[in-house]
């Protein structure tokens, strides 16, 4: 592979992005349609070029391509360049393989949309940017595609704006990962510090592995790096602005969760994995938060109504997992977990879009019964959700194991509190992902989106305006704002989704199914060698300079039979118990209880959920500490900015009075600035 | 007659022009103060080439050498050049004092305030 | 003095006779349009010779026994010269009719100044430089007045006498150094300055070794100073950007500063490069960039005119650039002396792009407004989307701000000071920067933020369109991908004889 096909990866998507940005949408947009196609063109060739990348590692390791200098100013050299390894290979199938597939079905989701060129613009520029991000070969030029994936992500959030809801989620995504971004900052200038040269990835790895990075900047570099990637990634505390991003159009939901936006929290720990593992204390923080977020994510989506909401919280849970990997030193099955998770969560997402078609809302409450109308989604939610849920011999299945078991054999306590943390967290997966199957697509029909808007009514008698179906913010159709250019998804529509939508969710599923079993099998299958995927991963000689290196971050998992088993019986329970509440379809404000105890169980943890997310959430975490930040910003900040505005405008003014428009006045300043300097060389000359 | 004392004589007749420009009101006499300045330049340089052979204000070396007619003949055309530049600067401004005038009746420079602040 | 005198000085014969030309057709036909478009097709021939003399680099740069040097250094600024009195002549195609008959003038008197500036970035010899100054500043102060208003010839005039001031002080300053050093040719200055400090002629205890030679470039460095707007000889500045006429004041702000800059560094580091000498001059910038950026910012804060509002913003940044002249590294180690004037070529460069698209923005709403105060351009974001895009472009890159040239052009001075121990000169630069986003930001919001006054359409010429176009491209493209133009900044700065020899 050479190096300029390695550049028309991120060179096509951007192609894709100028084209409709600056020629279709302003001079075409008529033709609008043809924004799709020439987005889809440019992302299915930089799928064929990432699997020809793919394939070129596969069979020459690590490769980077040279570096070159963006700046090289005496004392600033700043370097780029592309960096392609088994890694980056990963990223690469997964992201314009998942781009490609939504944009596919975006064209069916989006039909009609007045925005449809601007969308496919920002889906270009956003794939575009997640490519960069994962080929960069320096650190700078990371940095600079991250910033862009934020800024995308904030523009797809946001992209029905005239909707205040969309704008505020919009807003609180940018604002958000911006914290973790600080931190992000601060390491690159740390690590720029400590050696300009260190700026370029491979030049980094050398000097890890030549230990001349001390235990104590690699502490701070790597609390730094996982600081932006809590951000990105949605980790606990920073994970507050993913469920709201749900605002977007359903299709960037499924890419932000799936491929590019939380995936490059993850890639770029798992970047920077040598510099991490240098550190213990970075290794534990990193295991413990993203365990505690499995739980604590999965936890909230075990009473969320909106089925959107519901796959958010289990991506920030999954998430959560591949975090909790990468902390126990299993960087491979890490890597793994991301690239099953990316097909089926993919799935799931672009299903509850095609729910969403149907039923006119994403309101669980006021679905049930679309078994019978869209049988292609129900199946290939249900596959999804079971591979979600770990069920043998589906994807998430191995990948999940993978991770548990690298926990238990990391053997510290935060290897085994972790592990049992990845536990529990199993069996909520499986609740909440069958409950919302269940309260879908069983029981009966109960309106959709016209009962939403019906309840509404009566809640707020106030008529709703636009379409009738503006519900709590997030679970209207789109388009409150757009009139209703977007009327297929304004009211209810029950029927199957069109076969641009559906086919990409066929794919999906098959993926969901079998990226598990045949790319990471335990034991040679026929042409595929055992462990494919752990072997491919380790191809990577400048992160595991000995095949050693490579089998203790989990290239040659054990197959462990007891956890296997406890998972999956883990799994099953779960679903279990989804099937005894909601198996019938209700609709959770009419949930009866025939098991009084375990349902005061679950309702206590209902309450729970909210209290914690309510009041923990909202009134502490904001309300106290934002009056905390409030204070500090009126009465300090604030004031201090006043005073030095004041204090500049008023010196600005009093300056402009010297400005009297008299020549000679201005003759006079010429000759003092003389005899001042004269006068300057004589008192300090010399 | 020597070098120092030249330049002094230059040096007052640059001061009395700075202080003409500085506080006459009639754009014409402020014109004419410009051009004091520079014709003390002109003393200034042509006193050089006069009075100096290369290196000898720092104290170096004296000889008639190439060089040092150069230097002779380099300050006088400095002059020259001064008095060219000069003349072309005075047509200009007179020409603007004409523009000035014929719109606002003023020759005053004091008045020259519309744009300030 | 031959054929090949005549080649190296090609490009500024070939802009001298274009002047002629200009004036020639005016006078014989009258028709304002052709002399326009006829200097614009005519300007293609000095951009061409000075890109084929780049090309060729001949190895003997010296003209007419030194008096000018055609090296690589005065062919970057040939080539800006000529791309910004381009940019100014189409700026000019409608705004000209408020210069009634003197349309075709306004073509050759520009052209004479940048005739001017193109022999000012080549001169080699302290008469030339007075010279090419005054056939630079002459035809300038002409133009200033040249619209029929009060403010316009005031202007002029205000001009007129402050550069026959800073003139007289910096003849009085190049005739000290002449009669100090028996020369005019700055190799020849370098060469004695070297034969007196070798043979013990210089007094370590006095400034620059001598008080002649401390007299002599104080002075010169003060004339110069009210070339390149620096406090406290900048005064002149806001009160002639107001009253001028705008393409005139663009010249000025771009072309003008550039061609300033451009013989000041010739000057400093041809004749006044050594090391005793540098520091010296490096902490009279240093402390110039300071005042100039500090006093520009803050008196651009209560302004109202987006014309006296760019002549604010002009001087803070006549600020930031000095902070690349004052970065002189005191060692010599390899190409650290190379930092501070390749930041500056940079600089001046980047804000040629960035501020044309500024004024040509400017005036192509005010062309129709006729209106200069910032909330004449309340609503632009609505009313002319295109030129208010570009507009802000460039005002973003005078800001500062990522992706455009103007950030990467702070980078580059600030990183040249720090190289240079100047770490307190970056910090005061970048408070600076922080007190200039306010009054940038002010305009930005005006256009996109506020109701417009009026809902009447404002479109884009094409010719002016596409000038300004290439303008905020140029805004972006270096700060995207600034290796070109940082490149060529180094090869123009080392063929100066004193930053080549270390």
């Amino acid at each position: 592979m050479t190096e300029a096909l390695a550049w028309l990866i991120i060179l096509l998507p951007l192609a894709s992005f100028v084209a409709v940005a600056l020629v279709i949408r302003p001079f075409f947009n008529r033709w609008s349609i043809a924004a799709g196609w020439v987005t889809i063109a440019a992302i299915a060739g930089s799928f064929v070029l990432s699997l020809v990348a793919a394939a070129a590692v596969f069979n020459d390791g690590s490769i980077a391509y040279p570096s070159r200098q963006w700046i090289a100013a005496p004392g600033l050299v700043i370097p780029f360049g592309i960096l392609l390894d088994p890694l980056t290979a990963v990223m690469l199938v997964v992201a314009s393989g998942v781009s490609l597939l939504v944009q596919i079905y975006s064209q069916g989701y989006m039909r009609g949309d007045r925005g449809y060129a601007r969308y496919f613009a920002y889906m270009s520029l956003f794939t575009a940017s997640m490519l960069g991000l994962v080929l960069a070969r320096s650190i700078v030029q990371m940095f600079f595609f991250w910033e862009l994936v934020g800024l995308c992500s904030y523009l797809l959030i946001g992209f029905w704006f005239t909707r205040p809801a969309a704008a505020a989620a919009a807003k609180k995504a940018f604002l958000v990962t911006r914290l973790g971004d600080f931190g992000f900052l601060l390491a690159v200038l740390y690590l720029f510090f400590q050696g300009g040269e260190l700026l370029d990835v491979p030049t980094l790895y050398e000097a890890i592995h030549a230990g001349l990075i001390a235990t104590s900047v690699a502490t701070w570099i790597g609390l730094g790096i996982f600081a932006g990637a809590v951000g990105k990634s949605a980790q606990f505390p920073l994970h507050t602005w993913l469920p709201d991003a749900m605002e977007g159009p359903t299709p960037v939901s499924a890419l932000i969760h799936a491929a590019t936006m939380v995936a490059a929290g993850v890639f770029l720990v798992a970047r920077f994995f040598p510099l991490i593992e240098l550190s213990g204390t970075t290794m534990d923080v990193i295991a413990l938060i993203g365990g505690f977020t499995a739980v604590f994510a999965a936890s909230m989506g075990l009473v969320a109504n909106d089925i959107k909401r519901v796959m958010a919280y289990s991506t920030v849970s999954q998430l959560g997992y591949m975090m909790l990997a990468l902390g126990v030193g299993a960087y491979i099955p890490a890597i793994f977990h991301l690239f099953t998770h990316a097909w089926f969560k993919a799935l799931l997402f672009l299903s509850a879009g095609s729910v969403n078609h149907a039923a006119g809302t994403f309101d669980m409450r006021y679905m049930g019964g679309l078994r019978k109308y869209m049988p292609a989604t129900y199946a290939v939610m249900i596959i999804g959700g079971l591979s979600l849920a770990g069920i043998f011999p589906l994807a998430g299945f191995w990948s999940k194991d993978e991770v548990l078991v690298g926990a238990l054999e990391n053997g510290s306590p935060v290897g085994i509190m972790t592990f049992l943390l990845g536990l529990i967290a199993v069996l909520m997966t499986a609740f909440y992902m069958f409950r919302a199957v269940f309260m879908t697509f069983h029981g009966s029909w109960r309106g959709g989106a016209d009962a939403e808007a019906a309840a509404n009514a009566s809640a707020h008698p106030a008529p709703q305006a636009a379409g009738g179906h503006a519900g709590d913010g997030h679970g209207d159709g789109h388009g409150d704002g757009h009139g209703d250019e977007h009327g297929s998804h304004g009211g209810v529509h029950l029927a199957e989704s069109p076969l641009v939508m559906v086919l990409p969710m066929g794919i999906l599923a098959a993926a969901a199914i079998f990226a598990g079993i045949l790319v990471n099998p335990p034991t040679a299958l026929g042409p595929i060698e055992k462990h494919f995927f752990g072997e491919y991963a380790a191809h990577n000689k400048p992160v595991f300079p000995t095949h050693e290196d490579a089998v203790r971050a989990g290239a040659e998992p054990h197959f462990n039979l007891v956890i296997a088993l406890a998972s999956t019986a883990l799994a099953v329970a779960g679903i279990g118990l989804a099937y005894t509440f909601y198996g019938r379809g209700q609709a959770s404000v009419s949930l009866p209880a025939p098991l009084a105890k375990v349902h005061r169980v679950l309702t206590r943890k209902y309450y729970f959920d909210e209290l914690y997310e309510r009041v923990l959430v909202n009134n502490l975490f904001y309300r106290r500490f934002s009056a905390a930040f409030e204070w500090i910003d009126t009465n300090w900040i604030d004031g201090f900015n006043y005073r030095v505005t004041l204090w500049t405008e008023r010196s600005g003014r009093a300056l402009t009075h010297l400005q009297n428009g008299q020549i000679q006045a201005y003759g006079t300043a010429i000759a003092l600035g003389v005899l001042l300097t004269l006068a300057a060389y004589f008192v300090w000359g010399a | 007659m020597n070098l120092e004392n030249v330049l002094l004589v230059s040096a007052v007749i640059f001061g009395i022009g700075l202080f003409g420009v500085l506080t006459r009101r009639n754009v014409i006499v402020v014109l004419m103060s410009i051009e004091l300045m520079f014709n003390a330049v002109n003393l200034a340089a042509i006193a050089f080439a006069r009075f100096t052979v290369p290196y000898s204000l720092a104290g170096g070396p004296v000889s008639v050498t190439s060089d040092a007619v150069r230097q002779v003949l380099t300050g006088q055309a400095f002059a020259v050049f001064v008095i060219g530049v000069a003349a072309a600067e005075v047509t200009l401004g007179l020409a603007l004092a004409m523009a000035i005038f014929r719109r606002r009746e003023t020759v005053e420079v004091t008045d020259l305030t519309t744009a300030r602040g | 003095m031959g054929a090949h005198d005549l080649w190296l000085l090609s490009p500024q014969l070939a802009m001298a006779a274009l002047a002629c030309t200009a004036l020639v057709v005016d006078l014989a036909t009258g028709r304002s349009k052709l002399v326009l478009w006829l200097s614009l097709i005519g300007l293609v021939i000095p951009a061409a010779l000075s890109i084929a003399l780049w090309a060729a680099n001949p190895a003997d740069t010296l003209v007419f026994f030194g008096a000018a040097s055609v090296d690589r250094f005065s062919l970057f600024f040939t080539l800006l010269f000529t791309g910004v009195a381009a940019a100014v002549i189409v700026s000019a195609e409608k705004y000209a009719s408020r210069f009634q008959e003197q349309r075709g003038e306004f073509v050759g008197l520009i052209l004479a100044s940048t005739t001017g500036m193109m022999l000012l970035a080549s001169a080699n010899e302290l008469i030339t430089i007075y010279v090419s100054l005054e056939l630079t500043a002459l035809p300038v102060a002409a133009l200033l007045a040249f619209l029929r208003e009060d403010r316009s010839a005031e202007a002029g005039m205000k001009f007129l006498i402050l550069s026959g001031v800073s003139s007289a002080l910096l003849l009085y300053g190049l005739v000290f150094i002449f009669g100090f050093t028996g020369t005019t040719r700055l190799d020849e200055i370098f060469a004695r300055i070297g034969d007196l400090q070798a043979s013990g002629g210089f007094d370590s205890t006095v400034p620059f070794g001598s008080y002649g030679l401390l007299l002599g470039i104080a002075l010169a460095i003060s004339g110069f100073a009210f070339k390149l707007a620096a406090a406290p000889f900048q005064m002149w500045v806001p009160d002639a950007y107001e009253g001028g006429p705008t393409p005139v004041v663009a010249f000025l702000s771009v072309a003008s500063k550039a061609a300033g800059f451009a013989v000041v560094l010739r000057i400093l580091y041809s004749a006044f490069g050594s090391p005793e000498l540098a520091v010296e001059w490096s902490a009279l910038f240093a402390v110039l960039a300071v005042v100039t950026m500090t006093l520009g910012n803050l008196m651009a804060l209560p302004q109202k005119n987006v014309k006296r509002l760019l002549g604010y913003s002009t001087i803070s940044q006549a600020g930031f650039m000095l902070i690349g002249l004052a970065a002189v590294s005191a060692n010599t180690s390899a190409g650290s002396l190379v930092a501070g004037p390749q930041s500056v070529v940079f600089y001046l460069a980047g804000y040629a792009f960035t501020n044309l698209a500024v004024f040509l923005g400017v005036i192509a709403i005010t062309n129709r407004t006729n209106d200069n105060t910032i909330a004449g351009f309340a609503g632009m974001g609505r009313r002319a989307p295109v030129t208010a895009l570009l507009l802000a472009i460039g005002l973003i890159s005078l800001l500062g701000l990522p992706p455009t040239v103007g950030f990467m052009s702070k980078i580059f001075v600030f990183n040249a000071a720090v190289n240079s121990g100047l770490a307190w000169l970056a910090l005061a630069g970048v408070l600076n920067s922080v007190i200039s986003a306010y009054y940038y930001l002010r305009v930005i919001r005006a256009m996109y933020m506020e109701a417009p006054t009026s809902d009447e359409r404002i479109t884009l010429d094409p010719s002016l369109g596409v000038a300004t176009g290439i303008a905020a491209f140029g805004a972006v493209l270096f700060g995207v991908a600034p290796w070109f133009l940082l490149r060529a900044a180094e090869i123009a700065v080392r063929s100066l004889s004193g930053v080549a020899g270390s």
